[in-house]
């Protein structure tokens, strides 16, 4: 009988070697360990030995082949022997235990506790390999719409704890501001990994990752699809800051949060876009959706960028909820312990960069909502106001704010109203009771 | 709105659509004298004549039979069969004749009739008396299936389906008869193949069918007050099925329960399933699809077994929590 010459498994966990060349031919006479032919594994390169003495036949591999370990490479036959006509298979030849699984696979299922029943093995003959079995058990359990989530948002699932069944990632476990910005997310196509984050030069090299790139593809799109109109106005803000100013005053013996400008902002942009829909907009195809709330997402700065909690149904709201929703919420933005409930569905955005001494900026459109409202600080200037059928000079705290709004959806009159009661409810805050 | 029962609004879409239309007559088994198993036809035959409200024999293929042919000679029949378990005896006529005529003759003929079904378990007549076999029928091309859940469906959809110039099986649930509903008193018609949504939530979307629809708007009431906002999308019919309505639904909640009292396996759910799976909602979804159908078994005649057999409102509530609270 034909003794088989198989790639010798070299080391634990090798599943192929590499055939560096043939030192006898094929129909040459050998000797029961004499060299046969040399392979090269990723440690070692070394000769394999002929198991029996004979004359090599069917030889079936070639130099530079990577050949799976166990595999028939070659056959020795006594004298008088010969190759039966049909072209051999490893089943007719080697011996075969019961599992077809190479010794690292079922290791390592072993370890995992893992059968090896339902995996399908690529090897040969469909033996399963190291890689069938890792495959499986480095499989992330995610629920379909956390994998669209870190999709959209090109964050890594493995690095995230799953809170279901079997330790299942669901959409509630990605957290909104974190994974956005980290290094686990794609790599920028050309960046290498060796000079990735390290000083190259005069510059340093920062890969466009995480939050910075979907703010970067946002507002791309944004600008170069959504013609953009912007119109200014300023706001006598004196009545607000009474207003606040009172409410703090008594905000301590009522046990409720002291009040903020921007919840006021908030509360003010909710009552003025219940009274003018088509900036309480958003567009989607060939479709604008007039929403019936007014969600309003407020900005706010983070280190890596920035992120857009929403405070829905603000026109439900009082002030001092408002303004405890604020607090907790920008309190999380910074923690990255967002959800996606609280940056969803928002209908309409405030950017505000008062506290920076801004006077006034244009923001860019935060798809596919069809306004964006851009505040300045509250600064005294002098104003001309009429006292007495006169003309005279007075010192108020006056604010800007730019509307930036998006032409496909509404026109500039329309965008000039809102901003016309917006202010009107600014300079009159009790309008806010209607 | 004026309130009735389901079972008036049945008999009211039955009797205002034969004063409006002569070619429909009534026929089944003690539909006329009788008025009807559970009453439905009660006082039609003295109104109509027994030209038009037909007792027959004891013969489901003859009942069949009989709508089948006077559907195909232009008349609008609307058969009773009893108890739905014995459409078994009518089945050649249904799936054979009646759903492949249009077709086979080249469209040149329709078989306008309706085939009303009461149907399901809960009224302790056991194995051969309640069950709920709509799957069958939503199998075979050629076929509408109406599964109502309300009065005002009920009477809309009775109508529209005899209106309709193809077979329709109406499957009516029996425990539903006695249930009250707002329906106008003028005649009007609810499409065939448009879902409704009962009630409107984010967190979890239940289809259900017939009285699974009762029993999962008081299961989302309950929830309502634990924080958990289901919605719940009645089909109303089965097929054609108003996939859109469905799809859109879960792929705002993002997860998705079916309920129905018919057998688990084999069953409508497990079409509704795929449906879902294989539509845009799939990448919306953040928990596997769920079932929750009866028991795959007889319904038996003792009380407490049956009860246990199909889902009650506690199973749903129970069922529901899980699927949002991700425990599934």
């Amino acid at each position: 009988m034909p003794t088989p010459v198989i790639m010798p498994k070299l080391e634990m966990s090798q599943e192929t070697a590499t055939v560096v060349g043939w030192l006898k031919a094929e129909g040459e006479t050998v000797d029961k360990g004499e060299p046969l032919l040399t392979v090269e594994t990723d440690k070692v390169t070394i000769d394999i030995e002929s198991p029996a003495a004979g004359t090599l036949t069917g030889i079936r591999v070639q130099a530079d082949d990577v050949v799976p370990v166990t595999q028939l490479i070659a056959q020795i036959l006594q004298p008088g022997e010969s190759l039966p006509s049909h072209p051999v298979s490893d089943e007719e030849v080697l011996p075969r235990g019961k599992q077809k699984a190479t010794p690292v696979a079922q290791r390592i299922a072993a370890e995992h506790a893992l059968s090896l029943d339902g995996i399908k093995g690529t090897g040969i003959s469909g033996r399963i390999t190291k890689a069938d079995v890792e495959a499986v058990v480095s499989r992330v359990r995610a629920t379909p719409a956390a994998r669209r989530i870190a999709r959209e948002r090109g964050v890594k699932l493995e690095a995230i704890p799953g809170s279901g069944p079997l330790g299942r990632i669901q959409a509630a476990d990605i957290p909104v501001g974190a994974g956005l910005a980290n290094q686990n997310s794609r790599p920028h196509p050309g960046s290498s990994p060796e000079s990735r984050g390290e000083s190259d030069g005069d510059f340093e090299v920062v890969p466009l990752t995480g939050m910075r790139r979907t703010i970067a593809e946002r507002m791309t799109r944004s600008a170069q699809t959504a013609p953009h109109i912007t119109l200014t106005v300023e706001a006598d803000m004196s009545a607000a800051q009474a207003l606040r100013a009172e409410l703090n005053a008594r905000a301590k013996a009522v046990q409720v949060p002291r009040l903020s400008v921007t919840a006021i902002l908030v509360k003010a942009c909710a009552w003025a876009l219940m009274r003018h829909r088509w900036v309480n907009a958003s567009l989607h195809g060939d479709e604008i959706h007039l929403h019936r709330s007014a969600n309003v997402g407020v900005a706010v700065a983070l280190e890596e960028g920035l992120i857009v909690p929403v405070i829905h149904r603000a026109e439900t709201l009082g002030l001092g909820e408002i303004s405890a929703r604020l607090s907790e919420l920008a309190e999380r933005a910074l923690q990255g312990a967002l959800g996606p409930a609280d940056v969803s569905e928002g209908t309409f955005t405030l950017s505000n960069l008062g506290m920076y001494s801004i006077r006034q900026f244009t923001a860019i459109l935060n798809p596919p909502q069809a306004a964006i409202l851009a505040v300045g600080s509250i600064a005294k200037r002098q104003v001309v106001v009429e006292r007495d059928a006169q003309d005279a000079v007075a010192i108020r705290p006056m604010m800007n704010m730019t509307l930036s709004a998006d032409h496909r959806v509404l026109d500039g009159a329309v965008a000039a109203r809102f901003l016309q009661d917006l202010v009107d409810v600014l300079e009159h805050p009790n309008l806010l009771l209607w | 709105m004026r309130e009735l029962t389901y079972l008036e609004a049945v008999r009211e879409a039955l009797w205002q659509e034969m004063e409006r239309d002569e070619r429909v007559f009534i026929i089944g088994e003690d539909v006329g004298v009788y008025g009807g198993a559970f009453g439905v036809t009660r006082g039609m035959v003295d109104h109509f004549g027994p030209q038009r409200v037909i007792d027959t024999p004891i013969s489901e293929y003859g009942i069949a039979g009989a709508i089948t042919g006077a559907a195909l000679t232009g008349m609008r029949p609307v058969g009773e069969i009893m108890f739905m378990d014995f459409t078994t005896l009518a089945m050649e006529q249904l799936v054979n004749q009646a759903a492949k005529m249009r077709f086979m003759f080249g469209g040149t003929i329709e078989v306008p009739f309706v085939l009303r079904c009461p149907a399901g378990s809960g009224t302790g007549a056991a194995a051969q008396h309640s069950q709920s076999l709509e799957a069958w029928f939503v199998h075979v091309p050629g076929l509408k299936v109406a599964m109502p859940s309300t009065p005002y469906d009920v009477k809309g959809l009775l109508l529209a389906a005899i209106r309709d110039p193809n077979p329709v099986i109406f499957v009516e649930h029996k425990l539903l008869y006695k249930s009250k509903g707002p329906a106008p008193e003028e005649p009007y018609t609810v499409p065939l193949g448009k879902a409704e949504v009962k009630r409107a939530g984010r967190d979890l979307t239940i289809v259900a069918t017939s009285i699974m629809v009762v029993r999962a708007l008081e299961a989302a009431a309950q929830l309502a007050g634990e924080g958990i906002e289901v919605e719940v999308v009645d089909p109303r019919t089965l097929k054609p099925l108003d996939t859109e309505t469905i799809v859109a639904s879960v792929s705002k909640t993002g997860r998705a329960m079916i309920v129905h009292e018919a057998c688990k396996t084999g069953g409508y759910g497990a079409e509704l399933a795929a449906v879902i799976a294989e539509s845009e909602a799939f990448d919306y979804l953040d928990a596997p699809i769920v079932r929750l159908a009866g028991r795959d078994m007889p319904i038996p005649y003792n009380r407490t077994l049956e009860y246990h057999t199909v889902p009650q409102i506690e199973d749903i509530v129970g069922k529901a929590r899980e699927i949002v609270q991700g425990r599934i």
